[in-house]
């Protein structure tokens, strides 16, 4: 629900609910004024009696009038309670009752005790109450809409500022080098808000660079003890004379420092792109670069019994050519290393994609795992990186690297 | 070649890097010196001409880039080998336009540290005459060709590189590890196991020895390899 129309929900209620209410007290104020003017004048009415009574000891004739009633009933003295009561009134003119208002009250005449019963039509107070209330009614709904519609467009303004935040926060990245716009706004909240934004990406810039050269760092620092394992290695084994025991240690450990140093690399190289560190933009033909590719891996495919077929059209890229050959040779060293014995594996380039795709396990690969880093599959001699830096690479090429698997293969393919 | 006396110098901070450098390349009779720091690298460069200096580029007291600078300033000949663990391409480009004639990432095999050294000098030293003589091997490195007496050896392309490595680190052990990753770079982790690594050694072998020529290449222990004539 967006926050307009919760506002305008929030608001529509309360108005409605604040009209009713005073909607009622408004009508009984004023029924209660106007039924006070009508008991006045019936008292006035009732006065004039007295006084007639008193000037003339006989009681008053009594006219027909249009809007008033008078008649006086003889009563046993000291029987009637002076009152107001809500009647009917007669009217001899529509020869029909309407809504009146009366009052009770007695007079003695000559010893004489009579009830009074002045009795005056409602009709017009009530006309007069209805016409007041459609009115009120009237201007309480014009209210209403306006403010509904003013709403709309003063909120949708004033919140343009937001908006323009939340747009450039849903294109931030943490790996671009930009910074966030400062948005032009008066809104004090707005301008807070957008400070806030400012300076929580930056400080989370500052993490992720801190982390980024720590990384680094740690890399390089790990790069002179294991050269200097490696190169303890080459020399423990110029000392002859190994025992079987001894030399399946030695290669344990030469394994172990091999991938070590993969490891490494994959990191440092990580950290590389992730800076765009590669600057060396040249046009790649990539048709070539793949076609020495396939030479220099020729004797693997035919170790491993693999069928390779390749379908290379022409295309010419722009970028690193570092980074094209990391990122084909991982693609490639996958489809090998994941693959069976006698299984296939094909290349195909074409000007939009190059695809490669490899016969391999039977079951699908969680796409949302396997470009994550340190997602390695069971048993797999690899970093865990291979794919993670293919995709950073095809980013920062700005390319895109999808997987797919359609039984038996395995396809990964890269949007040119 | 390898009857010349090589001359080297290490000039690396890392005491068990250079330690390890300078034991692999001292063999019968070749000198190598080392240096750990600038200053010491400076007066031995002044004093001193190399076949193959190699240069770390971090050192204390100053930079490798400043020493190849000087070497290249006065007009010193000696073969120049960067080893760095800067693996950035700006650095290795500015390495190579000053004149070093290779760069090599730390870590590495001292094997291949050795094949490059040994490129570096057969370069310099044999300029223009590509030949590389080994008993009765005979290479063109040039054409790529090899042969033994009369008969031209067929190699193919990573037999070939196999069998320059293996030339230039005769009677040393070569892991199996280091000749993945000399004939497959980056993709070496592939060969899970290194049983192909076997069958092209098996050929190369087989090639040779049909060839007429003696079969030099022993397995070592079941870890690598060791090319010897002894």
């Amino acid at each position: 629900m967006k926050l307009l129309d919760k506002y305008n929900r929030v608001i529509l209620i309360t108005t409605v609910v604040v009209m009713v209410i005073t909607g009622v007290i408004y009508y009984g104020a004023i029924s209660w004024i106007l039924t006070n003017q009508v008991d006045k004048d019936l008292v006035v009415e009732e006065n004039e009696v007295f006084d007639y009574v008193k000037l003339n000891h006989h009681l008053p004739q009594v006219f027909d009038s249009d809007d008033q009633q008078i008649s006086f009933y003889p009563k046993p003295p000291g029987s009637v309670a002076r009152q107001f009561i809500n009647t009917a009134y007669y009217n001899t003119h529509d020869k029909g009752y309407e809504s009146g208002r009366g009052i009770i009250s007695s007079v003695t005449v000559n010893g004489k005790y009579y009830k009074i019963l002045v009795v005056e039509s409602k009709v017009e107070t009530e006309e007069l109450i209805r016409i007041i209330f459609i009115i009120t009614i009237i201007v309480i709904l014009l209210l209403l809409g306006t403010l509904l519609v003013t709403n709309r467009l003063i909120l949708n303004r004033l919140w343009q500022p937001f908006y323009n935040i939340m747009k450039e926060l849903r294109l931030f990245n943490l790996a671009d080098n930009t910074d966030l716009q400062n948005i032009d706004t008066n809104t004090e909240e707005f301008k807070e808000l957008n400070t806030a934004v400012i300076n929580m990406t930056s400080r989370v810039k500052h993490d992720y660079k801190n982390l980024k050269l720590f990384t680094e760092n740690a890399s390089h620092e790990l790069l002179t003890p294991i050269a200097v394992i490696n190169s303890k290695l080459d020399t423990l084994i110029q000392t002859e004379h190994f025992t079987d025991r001894q030399s399946k240690l030695l290669n344990d450990l030469y394994g172990a420092a091999g991938r070590l140093n993969r490891l490494n690399q994959s990191l440092l190289l990580l950290v590389k792109i992730e800076n765009k560190l590669e600057h060396n933009n040249e046009s790649i033909d990539l048709r070539v670069v793949l076609e020495e590719m396939m030479v220099h891996f020729e004797e693997i495919f035919q170790d491993k019994k693999l069928n390779l077929s390749c379908t290379l059209g022409d295309k010419e890229i722009y970028g690193s050519r570092y980074l094209v050959d990391v990122l084909l040779n991982n693609l490639i060293s996958n489809a090998i290393r994941h693959n069976y014995s006698g299984g296939n594996v094909n290349i195909n380039l074409s000007a939009s994609r190059l695809v490669v795709s490899n016969t391999g396990d039977n079951n699908a690969l969680p796409v949302e795992d396997i470009f994550k880093r340190f997602h390695k599959s069971s048993g797999s001699e690899g970093t865990g990186l291979g794919l993670t830096i293919s995709r950073q690479i095809c980013e920062n090429l700005g390319f895109e690297l999808n997987y797919d698997f359609v039984p038996p293969d395995h396809i990964f393919t890269v949007l040119l | 070649m390898q009857k010349n006396l090589l001359k080297i110098l290490i000039i690396e901070d890392e005491q068990g890097l250079r330690e390890s450098i300078e034991e692999y390349f001292t063999e019968a009779g070749n000198i190598c010196e080392t240096a750990s720091d600038y200053s010491t690298a400076l007066s031995k460069v002044n004093l001193y001409r190399y076949d193959c200096i190699l240069l770390d580029i971090t050192l204390p007291g100053g930079s490798g880039i400043e020493l190849l600078r000087v070497i290249k300033d006065k007009n010193y000949t000696d073969g120049i080998l960067i080893i760095s663990a800067k693996n950035s391409l700006d650095d290795k480009l500015e390495g190579l336009e000053l004149g070093a004639d290779d760069y090599l990432v730390k870590p590495f095999h001292l094997s291949e540290l050795k094949a490059r050294v040994m490129a570096i000098i057969r370069r310099k030293s044999y300029n223009g005459s590509n030949l590389l003589n080994f008993n009765e091997i005979k290479i063109d490195l040039l054409g790529k060709d090899v042969q033994i007496g009369t008969s031209h050896v067929k190699l193919t392309r990573k037999e070939y590189a196999l069998l320059l490595y293996f030339i230039a680190n005769k009677n040393k052990v070569v892991s199996k590890n280091a000749i993945a990753e000399h004939l497959w770079g980056d993709g070496a982790d592939m060969a899970d196991n290194f049983d192909f690594i076997y069958s092209h050694i098996k050929n190369l072998r087989k090639k040779l020895v049909e060839a007429g020529g003696k079969d030099y290449i022993q397995a070592a222990y079941g870890m690598g390899y060791k090319f010897t004539d002894a």
